[in-house]
C-alpha cells in the first residue's frame, strides 16, 4: 500500500516537473528568440534559415544608436521615457488619492461616483478617441508629448477600484485612533496610511508607468512627426528586412521593464491580490 | 430646499439674487466675495459665447463656409464640442447657486441659535479635515469629466448625427434621429459585416476568457503544490512574458508566424510549402494564433492573481476533505474553484471585457486587411478593430460611434448585471 503510494507521488511530481518545464519553455522561447536575433549579424530575417541567427555581433544595438536618419531610436527613447515618467508621477497621485479618498470617506456622491466611473469604464477605451483629438487640436496640445502625459494622468483615476479595494483591507480602527489623539484627515493620510500602503503605491507606479510605456495608439493619433514618436510607434513601422533592428530596439526597452517587474513583483501580486479580492 | 425649517431670510433672500450678498452681509466677505466672482466669470462666459454656443448645440451650424467667396463658415463639429461645454458650464452654475444658497441658509441657522459663523480660515481649514474629500477629488474629478466624460459624450451624440464620411467640416453636419442604428442593423452595406463580426466578438470573448482564466489558474496551481522546490524560479517564466510590453510581443508573434519567418522556414525545409499563417484566406488558422498569443500574454497575469489569493485559502478546510477521503479532483471541484471563482469575480468580468474589447491582437497580427464580405474589416477583427477602421481609418465617424454605443451596451449589460450580484459590491465593509 505503501509502495504504491510512494509511485503515485514519483508519478506526480515527474509529470508536474514535465508540465513546469514546458511551460517554461514555452514562455522563455520567444524572448529568447528576440534577444539571440537582436545580436545578430545580418538585419534581415530571411537569413536565418531557423530561429537563430547564424553570426552574432553587437553590430544592430550600435546601429540603433548611430544610424539614425531614418529611424531616430535614441529620440523615440527619450520622448518615451519622459512620457511615462510624467504620466506615473501624475497618474499615481492621483489615483492613489481617488482612492484612498473612496474607500476611506462617506459623502453622498459616493456611491453615484463609483457607478458612474463602472458605466465610464464600460465604454470602448478608445472610442473618445476622435473627440480626445478634437479637444487637444483645441488646446494645440498636437504634436505636444505634455498632451499624452495629460490624457494619461487623467484617465488614471477611472481605474481606482484596486487600490480601493487594498485600502479597505487597512483597518479603520487606526484611524479612528489616530482621529482621537486629534490628527486631522490629511494628517491620517499621510502619516498612518500613506507608510502602509507601499505594495499598492509600488503596484500601481508600476502600472501607470508601463502603460504609456507601451501604448501605441493615442501616440500615433496625437504625434505626427517622426521626431516625436515613442518607441511603439517607431517600431511598429520597421519591416521584416529590419527586423533584428525590431529585435534590439525591443529588447533594450523590455529590459528595464523585465528588471522592474522582478524588483518588485512580491510588492505588486500583494497589492494587486490584497486589492482585486475586495475590488 | 424641501426639507428647510426656517423661512429664508433677508440675506438668504439676498443671496438668491445676488450670489454671495448673503454671505457678505453675514460679515463673510471673503467667501461672499467668492462666490460673486463666480457668477460673475459664469456670465461672462455665457454672454460673451455661452449662450450662442448653446445654439450651436441645436443647429450644428447654419452657414456653410466657402472658400471662393471668403465665407469663413460654421464648423459644424466645433460647434458640437462647445456646445457641450457650455451646457458643462451651466450646470457647474446651477452646482454652485444651489450650494451659494445652502451655504447662506446654514449661516442663517447658525446666527438664529447663537452660534458663532465659521471664519474664512477655519473653513479653509476644513477642507484638509471634516471636507478632506473636497479638496482631493476636485482635480480628479476635472481631469475625468474633461478627458473622459466629455468625449464620450462626445461620441455619445455624434453617433446621432450624419457627422463622417463626405461629410465632414466644411460641410453642415446634422442630427439625425437613430438613422445610423438603423443602417447598423438592416443596409446591406454594414449590416453583414456586422453580425458576422458581432459573432466571432462574442464567440472570441469567451473562448479567450475561458482559456486564459483556467490557464493561468492551473499554472498557480501547479506552481503551488508541494512538490515543487524553486517556486521563485519556475516562476520567473511567466514573470518575464507578463513584463514584456504587450506590443513587442505581439509583433514578434508576427514576426514568427510571417512567411519569412522561421516557422515557415521550417516548413519549407520539411519539404512542404510556405503556410501564410495570418493571411487574407487564413480564417481559422489567424483565430487560433490569436487565441493561444493571447493566452501567452494574459495567463502570467491571472496566474500571479491567482497565487496571491490561493494563499489565503483556509488549509484546515482540505485536511478536513482529506480526512474524509476526498480526492485531489474533488477537492478542487468542491473548494479551490468555488472559492477562487468567488473572489476572482470582479477580475474574470474586467477579463472578459478586456479581452471582448481586445484591439491589440488583431490589430498587430493580422491589421489593415480588408476582405470580400466585410466592409472595410476582415474575419478576425473584433468590433472594436472595426471601430477603428471605419472611424480612424475611414472618417466613417457617426458609424462609428453607433458601433461604440452597440458594444458599450452588450458589455456594460453583462457586467452590470454580475458586478451589482457579486457580493464585492453589497459586502463591501464586511472586512473592516
Amino acid at each position: 500500500m505503501r509502495k504504491k503510494r510512494n509511485a503515485t507521488k514519483v508519478l506526480d511530481t515527474s509529470i508536474t516537473y514535465v508540465v513546469l518545464i514546458a511551460v517554461s519553455f514555452i514562455f522563455l522561447f520567444p524572448c529568447l528568440w528576440l534577444i539571440l536575433a537582436s545580436f545578430s549579424k545580418s538585419g534581415t530575417i530571411y537569413s536565418f534559415e531557423g530561429f537563430f541567427p547564424k553570426e552574432y555581433s553587437l553590430i544592430n544595438f550600435k546601429r540603433l544608436f548611430t544610424d539614425t536618419t531614418l529611424y531616430n531610436y535614441p529620440k523615440w527613447f527619450l520622448n518615451t521615457l519622459f512620457v511615462a515618467a510624467g504620466s506615473c508621477i501624475l497618474g499615481t497621485f492621483l489615483v492613489i488619492l481617488t482612492a484612498y479618498t473612496m474607500s476611506r470617506f462617506e459623502f453622498k456622491a459616493r456611491k453615484p461616483m463609483m457607478k458612474t466611473t463602472m458605466v465610464l469604464g464600460m465604454f470602448p477605451s478608445f472610442m473618445g478617441m476622435i473627440a480626445v483629438y478634437l479637444l487637444m487640436t483645441q488646446f494645440n496640445l498636437i504634436n505636444h508629448l505634455w498632451g499624452l502625459i495629460l490624457i494619461y494622468s487623467a484617465g488614471a483615476p477611472m481605474g481606482y477600484l484596486t487600490q480601493k479595494g487594498f485600502f479597505d483591507t487597512i483597518p479603520k480602527a487606526i484611524d479612528e485612533a489616530a482621529r482621537i489623539d486629534g490628527a486631522t484627515n490629511f494628517q491620517v493620510f499621510t502619516k498612518i496610511n500613506l507608510p502602509l500602503s507601499k505594495p499598492i503605491i509600488v503596484y500601481t507606479a508600476l502600472t501607470s508607468f508601463t502603460w504609456p510605456w507601451s501604448d501605441f495608439i493615442l501616440p500615433k493619433l496625437l504625434l505626427k512627426e517622426k521626431d516625436l514618436y515613442t518607441v511603439a510607434v517607431g517600431l511598429m513601422n520597421l519591416d521584416e528586412t529590419e527586423f533584428a533592428r525590431f529585435a534590439a530596439g525591443s529588447v533594450f526597452i523590455a529590459v528595464p521593464i523585465v528588471i522592474l517587474y522582478f524588483f518588485l513583483v512580491k510588492d505588486m501580486v500583494n497589492g494587486m491580490a490584497q486589492g482585486a479580492v475586495k475590488g | 430646499m424641501q426639507k428647510q425649517k426656517g423661512k429664508w431670510g433677508r440675506n438668504v433672500k439676498l443671496s438668491a439674487v445676488v450670489m454671495g450678498a448673503g454671505q457678505f452681509c453675514y460679515g463673510s466677505r471673503m467667501k461672499g466675495l467668492l462666490y460673486f466672482l463666480a457668477e460673475l466669470s459664469i456670465l461672462y462666459y455665457f454672454i460673451t459665447r455661452g449662450f450662442s454656443d448653446i445654439r450651436g448645440f441645436f443647429t450644428l451650424g447654419t452657414q456653410k463656409g466657402d472658400a471662393w467667396l471668403g465665407v469663413g463658415g460654421d464648423n459644424s463639429v466645433i460647434m458640437l464640442l462647445m456646445g457641450i461645454f457650455a451646457w458643462i458650464v451651466l450646470a457647474v452654475f446651477l452646482f454652485l447657486y444651489v450650494q451659494n444658497i445652502r451655504d447662506v441658509y446654514r449661516m442663517q441657522e447658525r446666527v438664529k441659535a447663537g452660534k458663532r459663523l465659521y471664519t474664512f480660515k477655519e473653513e479653509m481649514a476644513q477642507l484638509l479635515d471634516k471636507k478632506f474629500y473636497i479638496t482631493v477629488l476636485a482635480l480628479p474629478v476635472l481631469g475625468v469629466c474633461v478627458f473622459n466624460i466629455l468625449p464620450i459624450v462626445f461620441m455619445i451624440l455624434i453617433a446621432f448625427t450624419n457627422y463622417g464620411g463626405e461629410i465632414v467640416p466644411p460641410e453642415l453636419v446634422d442630427w439625425v434621429g437613430f438613422a445610423n442604428f438603423k443602417k447598423l442593423l438592416t443596409l446591406s452595406q454594414f449590416a453583414p459585416t456586422f453580425f458576422r463580426i458581432l459573432g466571432w466578438n462574442l464567440v472570441w470573448a469567451l473562448l479567450s476568457t475561458a482559456l486564459n482564466y483556467f490557464a493561468g489558474l492551473g499554472l498557480a496551481l501547479l506552481l503551488n503544490k508541494e512538490c515543487v522546490k524553486g517556486k521563485a524560479f519556475w516562476r520567473a517564466f511567466p514573470v518575464l512574458a507578463y513584463a514584456i510590453p504587450g506590443f513587442i510581443t505581439l509583433l514578434a508573434f508576427k514576426f514568427m508566424f510571417s512567411y519569412g519567418g522561421p516557422i515557415n522556414w521550417l516548413i519549407t525545409q520539411a519539404g512542404g510549402s510556405a503556410v501564410g499563417f495570418l493571411d487574407l484566406d487564413a480564417k481559422w488558422s489567424a483565430r487560433l494564433i490569436g487565441l493561444l498569443v493571447n493566452c501567452w500574454i494574459s495567463t502570467p497575469s491571472i496566474m500571479l492573481l491567482a497565487t496571491g489569493i490561493l494563499s489565503n485559502r483556509d488549509a484546515s478546510l482540505y485536511e478536513a476533505a482529506e480526512i474524509d477521503g476526498a480526492g485531489k479532483w474533488v477537492q478542487f471541484k468542491k473548494l479551490t474553484l468555488p472559492f477562487v471563482l468567488f473572489s476572482t469575480m470582479p477580475v474574470l468580468i474586467s477579463q472578459f471585457i478586456g479581452n471582448f474589447n481586445n484591439f491589440g491582437i488583431f490589430y498587430f497580427l493580422r491589421g489593415g486587411l480588408y476582405l470580400d464580405g466585410y466592409f472595410l474589416a476582415s474575419d478576425t477583427d473584433l468590433l472594436i478593430n472595426w471601430l477603428y477602421n471605419l472611424s480612424i481609418d475611414n472618417n466613417y465617424y457617426c458609424i462609428g460611434a453607433a458601433i461604440s454605443l452597440v458594444i458599450f451596451f452588450i458589455t456594460s449589460i453583462l457586467s452590470l448585471a454580475v458586478y451589482i450580484k457579486s457580493p464585492s459590491y453589497r459586502e463591501e465593509d464586511t472586512f473592516q
